[in-house]
């Protein structure tokens, strides 16, 4: 089996250096040099909204060698604009690029910002995330001419990501959920959206991201809960639900889809008539199962116990 | 589900409207401004105010501030951002940089969560590790109200240097305590106990990069603390018997080295990698468990958990109309503690042990993207994800374990981009897991159970979203989405069986004049959960569980249906005034469908249950959240602004999970029968009116 198995992967492998031999040997394009061009002076007479906002910007920072100011101003990302003002301006005319995906390949758009902001090593890996893969462009969720982009305020953010997420927008209104709202989470907080870790998480797995706030379910435990060390979207829904602490389902629902031990594990959801002690009423109700298996995440306890394991202690 | 499959959209003139509309409940003042001001709820919002700090009925301070200068001769930059500052969950960063050099900020954050619930105890010691549960049982409803809830303060400091030559440093330091408390229990008997919390969690994140032409490279260290300021509660019975000893999570901390890279081939084509190691250790003291621990049990864990991470990849664009991405990845995680008894039987045989878990994964995924003519693209993609994961070899089994998973995964999706009136997709994908033999318990219900996360599954999911923008002024977006779980097993038909989701959205914006704009939006989604197990009708204590019942196959359909809707208008009335509205509501029902194939003759349910013995309702339940706002905004002069704010907010519930069912009607839950008696009280409705006015000045 795990000769099959890896078997698999070596093949895939394989297909992937013929692959990138055959790309590294295939380059078609050369970088475009950054173009020379007018100067924000000359554009501002016909822009001056984008001017205005483009010189309150870190763009604009002449003091900074790597900045635009430094490159050509303007045509560092919209090309020359020499035949541009010549001809007396237009939409399009002169050739300059107007970074908008209904007009530009959203490809295109991000090489102009890559050319500077790859050196960030949170977009290091950006062309193999899933977001390039489905041509998303940097201007499709940041805006460049505006005093205030919206999806780098963790206050506005998620009504950016919104845009495309629209599950999430409902999600974070259910009654369980993390203070997004309230812009104390943001969902650049647990996502790199720029990367290619899984799910676009900020770190190299799902419980390590979450482990950034929620360290005390980390362990190692003397006795680990399986699905909490491998992934905590195991059992909850870390965008909002109707139950709480985030569960994807209720229990004693979530419990059997894992646990069909005899007895009281395996009993049918109901609600009690009134106050009991008895295991089989009590899995539906108040925190149902976990109402005596308090530790679920995972229990130091040595109690001298034969249910030691079991998360009661 | 995973989101994987998630395409998306571009921000249009459609998606900023809607950003104005599902903006923040109140409004925040435009950069380089203060604004300071009060507002007013008229009733307390036990549901929706747990994280805003507004929880209770009253007045609240309204001040922010959002101040960004530069000095264009040095390029230095001094920003000061705060908000909240009236109010519980206040947040305040000071940031500082001379733009591509130096620079550094200091951030403060709170956030604070309280529980929705009323408690009414006569539990001792809550908020101290040591509890007493009252006995006999208090009359409920006799005790002390309590309130629970947690506060998170985080101070987050960072710096960064250009080193020159292509080098840049960077570290930031996040130092976060929580304190507070949480709902808990007893542990040994569904009785009332309350967590204390009080941790500290650490990071400290230190890397340099360097850039130059093709190259990036980015080193650092990644370390994490969490101290726990407890380690154990003690609980009894106020007359000393039962004592219960709960134990809380033990101090850990981590190290982790990385080093991560990219390289431009040429223009078109990079390679990527990615290297890192982690190291967790927990070797706290165990606790002293009193007369209960286990004599031979270790007196520490010596925890460890040890990750490597290993990945290259390659993106290329071969030929003008074909790109391509491919990525190998390794991720070791190995639970390295030492296994050892931890309970052990008269004989000093241990029978309890410490149980680490393991897992290794290799994942392969090759994705190639043809552009087609008239803007279309066509994108395929496959990804193999091997899993090699531990069995326990020591102890009791509760569930079945499989040594190995395997899950291949399928791509496809059409694109249509680059179009001023019509863009969309339309993608498919298909996943199949499946795995080793499982190593069972050895007990005849639980060998019959697929655990969710290890079974056999089948995943189709589809996806279509299409932006349709008719004339300049309009705007729509639709979303389809569908997706559907099958689940199967080698070992036996328990478990979950299948599951679906379903999301349809639209989206509108028109703009009516230059200035007035108009935005709307609904969405309905669906999920849905088949489970199948055996109801075991020997209970361990017939009595004590209001009778036997009947050994039943267990079939229960789970769904969830959600109605969500926004409708909103901005608009400028004259140069001085601006106004809006919004109306949103959010709607859910959940369902709980559960029914019994009786395979002998005892009763169908016990007789404590609600109901009859023949038929035990689980009810729906229905969430309804209808939120009203409305604002206007007027310049009292070129620089200063008048704002005000009305928001109405109706939420209600029928949720049961905090109620018990007597003939004579609900009422809220109380915990215990002969001893305790806390109950707890959920909030079914609230309905809350805040009036907020601020004066916003705008530094010129």
């Amino acid at each position: 089996m795990k000769g099959k198995r890896f078997g698999g992967l070596v093949s895939m492998l394989s297909s992937i250096v013929f692959a990138g031999a055959f790309m590294i040997s295939s380059g078609f394009a050369a970088a475009p040099a950054q173009a020379a061009g007018p100067g924000p002076e000359v554009c501002k007479n016909c822009h001056a909204v984008a001017f205005e906002s483009y010189s309150a910007s870190k763009h604009s920072t002449k003091t900074d060698p790597r900045s635009p100011a430094n490159a050509g101003a303007c045509s560092t990302c919209h090309g020359d604009g020499t035949a541009h003002v010549k001809a007396g301006g237009g939409k399009g005319v002169g050739g300059m690029v107007k970074l908008s995906t209904k007009s530009v390949a959203a490809d295109a758009i991000n090489k102009t910002c890559l050319n500077c902001h790859q050196a960030d090593p949170r977009r290091m890996h950006w062309q193999a995330s899933v977001h390039a893969g489905r041509d998303v462009a940097c201007t499709s969720c940041h805006q460049v001419h505006t005093s205030h982009d919206n999806v780098r305020d963790k206050l506005t953010q998620p009504q950016v990501c919104f845009t495309c997420h629209k599950e999430q927008r409902v999600q974070v209104n259910k009654p369980s959920r993390h203070p997004i709202l309230e812009g104390k989470v943001s969902c650049s907080d647990c996502h790199n959206v720029h990367g290619n870790n899984p799910k676009q998480m900020e770190r190299g797995s799902v419980v390590e991201t979450c482990y950034q706030c929620h360290m005390e379910k980390r362990g190692p435990f003397v006795h680990n809960h399986q699905p909490v060390t491998e992934d905590c979207t195991i059992c909850h829904q870390p965008h909002g639900t109707t139950i709480a602490n985030l569960l994807k389902s209720r229990p004693p629902f979530l419990c059997q889809d894992c646990h069909a031990s005899g007895g009281h594990p395996v009993q049918a959801a109901g609600l009690p008539t009134g106050r009991t002690t008895g295991t089989s009423l009590l899995g539906t109700v108040g925190r149902g199962c976990l109402n005596c298996h308090t530790n679920i995440h995972g229990s130091n306890s040595t109690q001298n116990s034969a249910t030691a394991g079991r998360f009661r202690r | 589900m995973s989101k994987r499959m998630k395409q998306t959209f571009k921000v249009t003139a459609l998606a900023a409207a809607l950003l104005s509309v599902y903006g923040p409940v109140l409004a925040e003042g435009p950069e380089n401004s203060v604004s300071i001001g009060i507002g007013n709820w008229s009733n307390d919002r036990a549901q929706r105010g747990i994280y805003d700090g507004m929880r209770d009925s009253g007045a609240y301070g309204l001040l922010d501030a959002d101040i960004l200068k530069r000095d264009d001769a040095t390029g230095t930059w001094l920003g000061l951002k705060a908000r909240n500052l009236g109010l519980d969950n206040r947040e305040i960063k000071g940031e500082w940089l001379r733009q591509g050099d130096i620079g550094g900020s200091l951030e403060y954050s709170r956030i604070s969560r309280d529980q929705p619930f009323i408690y009414n105890t006569g539990v001792q010691g809550i908020g101290t590790t040591t509890l007493r549960v009252p006995t006999p049982s208090i009359t409920p409803g006799t005790g002390a109200n309590v309130e629970l809830g947690t506060t998170r303060d985080r101070v987050t400091a960072k710096f960064f240097k250009n080193l020159g030559v292509g080098l840049n440093f960077n570290v930031s330091f996040r130092n976060e305590t929580k304190d507070g408390t949480r709902g808990w229990g007893r542990g040994g008997a569904a009785e009332f106990a309350v967590e204390p919390i009080d941790s500290t969690i650490r990071l400290l994140e230190a890397t340099l990069n360097y850039s130059r032409d093709r190259l990036q490279l980015s080193a650092g260290y990644y370390g994490t603390s969490y101290d726990n300021a407890n380690s154990m509660v003690t609980t009894s019975l106020t007359s000393g018997a039962s004592p219960y000893f709960l134990s809380l999570p033990l101090d850990n901390k981590s190290h982790e080295l990385f080093l991560n890279g990219g390289y431009n081939f040429t223009p078109t084509t990079r390679g990527t990698f990615k290297a890192s190691y982690s190291r967790v250790t927990q070797d706290e003291g165990l606790g002293n468990f009193g007369g209960t621990a286990s004599p031979l049990a270790p007196p520490n864990l010596d925890g460890r958990l040890d990750t490597t991470l290993l990945e290259i990849g390659l993106t290329s664009r071969p030929m003008p109309k074909l790109s391509i991405v491919a990525n190998l990845r390794y991720r070791d995680f190995a639970d390295k503690t030492p296994v050892r008894g931890i309970v052990f039987n008269a004989a000093n045989t241990p029978t309890v042990y410490n149980t680490p878990f393991s897992y290794t994964n290799a994942v392969g995924k090759l994705e190639a993207t043809y552009r087609l003519p008239q803007a279309y693209s066509l994108l395929g993609g496959i990804e193999y994800n091997a899993q090699d994961r531990q069995v326990p070899g020591m102890g009791t089994l509760y569930v079945p374990f499989r040594a190995s998973l395997d899950e291949t995964t399928y791509r496809l999706q059409l694109r249509k981009s680059m179009s001023e009136t019509v863009n969309g997709s339309l993608a498919y994908l298909h996943s199949k897991r499946d795995g080793s033999s499982y190593t069972l318990p050895g007990d005849t219900l639980e060998d019959a159970i697929n655990p969710l996360n290890i079974a056999d599954r089948k995943r189709d999911k589809w996806r279509a979203m299409l932006d349709w923008s008719p004339m300049d002024k309009l705007g729509f977006q639709f979303t389809i989405e569908d997706a559907q779980d099958k689940y199967s097993g080698m070992v036996g038909p328990y478990g979950l069986q299948d599951g679906t989701a379903r999301l349809y959205a639209v989206d509108a914006s028109y703009q009516v004049n230059s200035a007035w704009q108009i935005h709307a939006w609904y969405t309905r989604d669906k999920t849905t959960a088949r489970e199948i197990t055996q109801r075991d009708g020997a209970n361990a204590n017939p009595a004590r569980d209001s009778g036997a019942v009947a050994e039943a196959d267990k079939r229960t359909d789970l769904s969830e249906t959600g109605d969500s809707l926004g409708l909103g208008v901005r608009g400028r009335v004259s140069g001085r005034l601006k106004v809006g509205g919004d109306v949103e509501s959010f709607r859910s029902v959940n369902e709980y469908q559960q029914s019994l194939t009786l395979l002998d003759g005892r009763p169908r349910y016990q007789s404590n249950f609600a109901g009859t013995l023949t038929v035990v309702p689980t009810p729906n339940i229905t969430n309804k959240l209808l939120r009203f706002k409305l604002f206007a905004e007027y310049a009292v002069q070129k620089n200063a602004d008048v704002r005000v704010n009305l928001i109405h907010e109706r939420w209600s519930t029928d949720d049961w999970s905090w109620m018990m069912f007597p003939a004579s009607g609900p009422t809220p839950w109380a915990y215990g029968t002969t001893t305790d008696g806390t109950t707890v009280t959920a909030v079914p409705k609230q309905n809350s009116t805040f009036v907020g006015i601020r004066y916003i000045y705008r530094f010129q």
